[in-house]
């Protein structure tokens, strides 16, 4: 005997109003060692189908009462992983990809020998199998991915929060009697795993807004308010850095849709990102403009630039700029984050530079479609 | 001489504690330690602290609620001051804790990590208006 490989006996149905073609194919099935129920027309096997969640049907096309299509089209629907076959005596290539598009998994034309039924069948039922498999994997990845951040936010945090905590004990009990030199090692273990923190935040939220699970509220809301929230929050280490923060807007711009914290990150990690690479003296300037439909703010810096062979990468997780020389900081998910916001949003991000000259990020999003006023509208 | 203020920490996470305790101790407090929710209503209940703080994140996400209320429901445990501690982002990135509406009151709502200057401040804050 014949076994699928499954331990299971398969279970499969036959429907078709000749009673000479059910009975031949159940012989022939039944000695492969399936299981075979059978019906002489739609609605009989339809019931029947319901009850006994068969693995795979053969529906004939061409019935009294209710076509094959039909049948297909609801047994496709109602019973999960059910794998059809359209029995037709007028093999039209129409009719055929029509039953497909219905969801057959293939057709049988009239008339066949056992031969081809049985290997149509074990081939249909390997395909039944390795559909179920796969969406089974899919699913535990899916599992797994989401395990994987609620494992990242909880063991990854708890002990550098512990560490952070530690630190503050180590300066309430002892600091007033550290030397310089420990004081500095101390203030470059909270500096590192401060960064460290920050990555894991940052990929967190990445990991976040690539399931679904980031928490945005969107709102009808003004770029001019994110702006200015935005470089409030980075003038003092512009000013520390010696770097001038700009902006130019124009005097009332029209509402986008968004989440304002988010969109505040965008903008504080590009203006972050330029004090990086612009000198003391140089200039980082936030400029806003619109047309009818769209917005866009630009960020330009008179800084190093990127070299145009780097300029396609910088938004790759974990990318960048700097050389190994160079003095790097931050999580490398700064501007892989931002694209990931902009495209939640609809917009866009986009960047030119010219080493020695400076960089520009220029977002650009579509102005909402707000019939009323101050309401919050979801852009289609 | 006037007797120290008590204090029960509650948190799960040992070094956790450890390091608290350290800051406590140093801001002149006698500190008590429950290592998980039950350990602590028990502590609450036998050394009356002046004031408790509790981790909202312990073993399950309700543990540290199921505490509060247990304490709150104590003839001592109306009035005394009771801070909670959360970790960062609970539901996602920017939403900080906002306590259901049923929510006993907690007189402070404080982030992990803490600093140590803040929360001698704090506690000083709530001992004192007490």
């Amino acid at each position: 005997m014949i076994m699928t490989g499954n331990s299971e006996k398969h279970l499969i149905l036959i429907i078709d109003d000749e009673e000479v073609l059910r009975d031949g194919c159940r012989q022939v099935l039944e000695r492969c060692g399936y299981d075979v129920l059978t019906a002489g027309q739609g609605n009989e096997g339809i019931k029947l189908a319901r009850e006994r969640m068969p693995d795979m049907a053969f529906i004939d096309l061409k019935m009294p009462n209710m076509s094959g299509m039909e049948i297909i089209e609801i047994l496709s629907r109602d019973i999960p992983d059910v794998v059809l076959v359209m029995i037709t005596g007028f093999a039209t290539i129409v009719s055929a990809v029509e039953a497909m598009q219905k969801g057959a998994y293939d057709y049988l034309p009239k008339p066949f020998n056992p031969d081809q039924l049985r290997a149509l069948t074990k081939r249909a039922l390997e395909h039944r199998n390795l559909k179920i498999e796969t969406r089974r994997l899919r699913e535990e990845k899916d599992q797994m991915e989401r395990n994987f951040i609620t494992f990242v936010s909880h063991e990854m945090r708890s002990p550098l929060v512990v560490i952070r905590q530690y630190i503050e004990a180590l300066n309430a009990i002892a600091g007033d009697r550290f030397e310089q030199d420990v004081k500095e090692i101390i203030e470059r273990c909270t500096k590192r795993v401060h960064n460290l923190e920050e990555m894991v935040e940052h990929w967190l939220d990445i990991s976040r807004i690539e399931n679904g699970t980031l928490t945005q509220q969107k709102v009808s809301l003004s770029l001019d308010s994110i702006i200015s929230r935005s470089v409030e929050e980075m003038a003092p280490l512009c000013r520390k850095k010696g770097i001038a923060l700009e902006t130019n807007s124009p005097r009332s711009l029209p509402p986008i849709t968004g989440d304002t914290e988010s969109l505040v990150r965008v903008f504080t990690n590009i203006i972050g990102n330029a004090t990086k690479y612009t000198p003391e003296g140089g200039k980082i300037t936030v400029t806003v403009k619109n047309d009818d439909y769209y917005i866009t703010a630009s960020i330009a810096d008179n800084g190093t630039g990127i070299p145009p062979e780097k300029l396609p990468l910088i938004f790759e997780p974990f990318y960048r700029c700097a050389e190994k020389n160079e003095k790097s900081s931050g999580s490398g998910l700064g501007l892989t984050f931002c694209k990931k916001i902009m495209e939640s949003h609809n917009g866009v991000i986009d960047v030119s530079s010219r080493e020695g000259e400076g960089t520009i990020f220029v977002l650009t999003f579509p102005i909402s479609i707000n019939t009323e006023r101050n309401g919050s509208v979801e852009i289609q | 001489m006037t007797a120290k203020k008590k204090i029960l920490l509650i948190d799960d996470d040992k070094d956790f504690l450890f390091a608290t305790k350290l800051i406590l101790e140093k801001g002149g407090y006698e500190v008590f330690l429950a290592e998980d929710g039950k350990t602590g209503v028990e502590m609450w209940k036998s050394i009356n602290p002046d004031l408790a703080i509790i981790d909202m994140m312990m073993e399950t996400w309700g543990e540290g609620f199921s505490v509060l209320n247990k304490i709150r429901a104590t003839d001592t445990g109306k009035e005394t001051p009771l801070f909670m501690l959360s970790a960062v982002d609970l539901q996602g990135p920017y939403q900080s804790f906002e306590p259901p509406p049923e929510f006993p009151t907690v007189n402070k709502v404080l982030q992990k990590p803490i600093k140590a200057d803040d929360l001698l401040g704090y506690i000083r804050q709530a001992l004192g208006v007490k």
